[in-house]
C-alpha cells in the first residue's frame, strides 16, 4: 500500500498560537479516512495543508513520493490532483452549469465532454435536470451537492471535504453517504471531517483523532462532540 | 423666483438649440473626463487590489494614506501640477499646460485615490472562499485573480463611476491646468463658473442640467448592469 501523503514535524502557526502539530502522519491511497476533533483541534487547518492552499509554518510534505516546494510553479499542477470541498461552500455567480465546469474549464475539457462530465456528475448528487438553474438560487442543501458534484467531476486522485454533510438533510445524507463510500474503489483517496461517531463505519473507513492540534491515539477519549468511537485506524 | 423660472426656461432652449458653446464644453468635459478616468482605472485598481489582497508590513499607512488623498483639495492638485507643467517646471518642455491633456493629469490624480479606495474596500468586501475555492478547483492564481474580480466586478464599476463622478463634477484643476480656453479646454464646470460671472446665468444653468444628466446617466447604466 502506497502513501499519498507523508507529514514530518508538521506545524502551523497564527501569530504565537500553534493549530496544528503533527509529528509523523501518512496518508495511503485508496483509502478512506474520516478526520475526528472538536472545534479548533485542527482539521480545517489539516485539510487547507493538505489541500496545497496553505503552506504549514514548519516541517515538510511528502505528496506520491515526492517533496512539496511550497514555491515552487508545480504547486499549480499539485492542486490539480487533489480538491477540497469546503465546509460552506462557495458557488460563483451563474448557472450550476458553470460552477461544475468551472474545474473542467481550466482543465481544457470542453463542448460535449464537458457536457457529459457535468450532467454525471449531477445525476451522482441526484440533481439531474439542476443544470441551468441559477447556483446563488439553490437551497443550502441543493448548493452543497452542486458543490458536492463539482468536486467529483474532477475526479481528483484526493478529495478532502470539510463537513461535507452538515448541512444535507437525511435522504440526500444517504445518497452522498454512498457516494462518498464508493469512491475509495473508483481510485480516489478521501479525507473528510466530521462530528458524527457514526461515519467511519458506516463509510468503511478509518479515523484519524485530532486533538488541540495534535494526531491522538484511536483509543484515547476525545472531548465534546467526539468522544467516542474509532475502527481500527491508520496511525503512525 | 420669475428669475430662476425664466433662466431655467432659456437654459432649456440653449441645450435644444444646440448651442455651440454648449456642444464645445459637453465635448471636452466627457473627453477629458473620460481619458482621466480610464487611466485612474488603470492606476487605481490594481492598488486598491494590492492592498486590499496582499498583507505587507505597511498596510497601515498605505490605507490612512489613501483615505487621506481622497479629501486631496482640487487646487491644491491643480497648483502641483501646475508647478511641474510651467515653463519654470521639469515638465514644461512637453508644453502641456492649458491643454487638455493636463487636465487629465490632474483628472488622474484626483480620481486615482478615489478609484483604489473604492476597490480595496471591494476587494475586503469579497467573500473570502472566492479565491482558495477557485485554486482548489485546479485555476492558477492568474486566473483565480480573474475570478476574483469577475464576482467583484460591480463593486469595481462602483470605483470607476465614483473616479468619473470626482472628475467630471471638478473645477479647480480643469480652471488652472486647461485656462478655461473656449471651445479648447473649456469644460462644463468652468464654463459655468465663468458665465454665471459674467451674469450669464441661463447659459451656466443649461450646462449644470447637462452636467446632471450625464451623472444620471452613468448611474442608469450602473443600475442596469448590475441588473443582468
Amino acid at each position: 500500500m502506497r502513501a499519498i501523503y507523508r507529514l514530518n514535524s508538521i506545524r502551523k502557526r497564527y501569530g504565537s498560537m500553534v493549530v496544528l502539530d503533527i509529528e509523523d502522519l501518512s496518508i495511503y491511497e485508496h483509502r478512506l479516512y474520516t478526520l475526528i476533533g472538536a472545534n479548533g483541534a485542527g482539521k480545517s487547518t489539516l485539510l487547507h495543508i493538505l489541500a496545497f492552499l496553505s503552506p504549514p509554518t514548519a516541517g515538510e510534505i511528502h505528496y506520491d513520493g515526492k517533496r512539496v516546494d511550497w514555491d515552487h510553479d508545480s504547486m499549480e499542477a499539485r492542486r490539480r490532483r487533489v480538491t477540497l470541498l469546503h465546509q460552506a461552500p462557495y458557488l460563483f455567480g451563474g448557472t450550476v452549469h458553470a460552477n461544475v465546469a468551472f474545474g473542467l474549464k481550466a482543465r481544457g475539457i470542453h463542448g460535449d465532454d464537458q457536457r457529459r462530465i457535468v450532467e454525471t456528475a449531477l445525476e451522482t448528487v441526484g440533481l439531474q435536470g439542476f443544470r441551468e438553474r441559477r447556483a446563488r438560487e439553490l437551497s443550502g442543501g441543493e448548493a452543497q451537492r452542486v458543490a458536492m458534484a463539482r468536486a467529483l467531476a474532477l475526479e481528483p486522485e484526493v478529495l478532502l471535504l470539510d463537513e461535507p454533510l452538515a448541512n444535507i438533510d437525511r435522504e440526500t445524507t444517504g445518497l452522498l453517504e454512498t457516494v462518498i463510500a464508493s469512491l475509495p474503489a473508483q481510485g480516489t483517496t478521501v479525507v473528510m471531517t466530521t462530528h458524527d461517531p457514526q461515519h467511519p463505519d458506516r463509510l468503511n473507513g478509518e479515523s484519524i483523532f485530532l486533538e488541540r492540534g495534535r494526531v491522538v491515539p484511536p483509543n484515547r477519549p476525545v472531548p465534546r462532540q467526539t468522544s467516542c468511537c474509532t475502527k481500527g485506524g491508520s496511525l503512525p | 423666483m420669475d428669475f430662476l423660472f425664466s433662466s431655467f426656461a432659456a437654459a432649456l432652449r440653449l441645450i435644444g438649440s444646440l448651442s455651440q458653446d454648449v456642444v464645445d464644453a459637453v465635448r471636452t468635459s466627457l473627453a477629458v473626463s473620460a481619458g482621466a478616468t480610464v487611466f485612474a482605472a488603470l492606476l487605481g485598481i490594481p492598488i486598491g487590489f494590492f492592498v486590499g489582497h496582499v498583507d505587507f508590513p505597511a498596510k497601515r499607512i498605505v490605507v490612512t494614506l489613501l483615505n487621506t488623498l481622497m479629501a486631496l483639495p482640487t487646487v491644491v492638485v491643480g497648483l502641483l501640477v501646475y508647478g511641474f507643467l510651467s515653463r519654470q517646471g521639469p515638465l514644461g518642455v512637453l508644453g502641456l499646460l492649458f491643454t487638455p491633456t493636463a487636465i487629465v493629469i490632474g483628472g488622474v490624480l484626483l480620481a486615482a485615490p478615489i478609484v483604489a479606495n473604492y476597490a480595496l474596500t471591494a476587494v475586503r468586501g469579497a467573500d473570502p472562499r472566492i479565491f482558495p475555492t477557485a485554486l482548489t478547483l485546479g485555476a492558477g492564481r492568474l486566473q483565480a485573480f480573474g475570478i476574483l474580480m469577475g464576482e467583484i466586478r460591480f463593486g469595481m464599476l462602483a470605483a470607476v463611476i465614483a473616479g468619473f463622478g470626482r472628475v467630471v463634477s471638478e473645477v479647480g484643476v480643469a480652471m488652472m491646468l486647461g485656462g478655461n480656453i473656449r471651445g479648447y479646454t473649456r469644460t462644463m464646470t468652468t464654463a459655468i463658473a465663468l458665465e454665471t460671472s459674467k451674469g450669464e446665468f441661463a447659459f451656466g444653468m443649461a450646462l449644470g442640467i447637462v452636467l446632471m444628466s450625464v451623472a444620471l446617466c452613468v448611474n442608469l447604466f450602473l443600475n442596469l448592469l448590475q441588473r443582468r
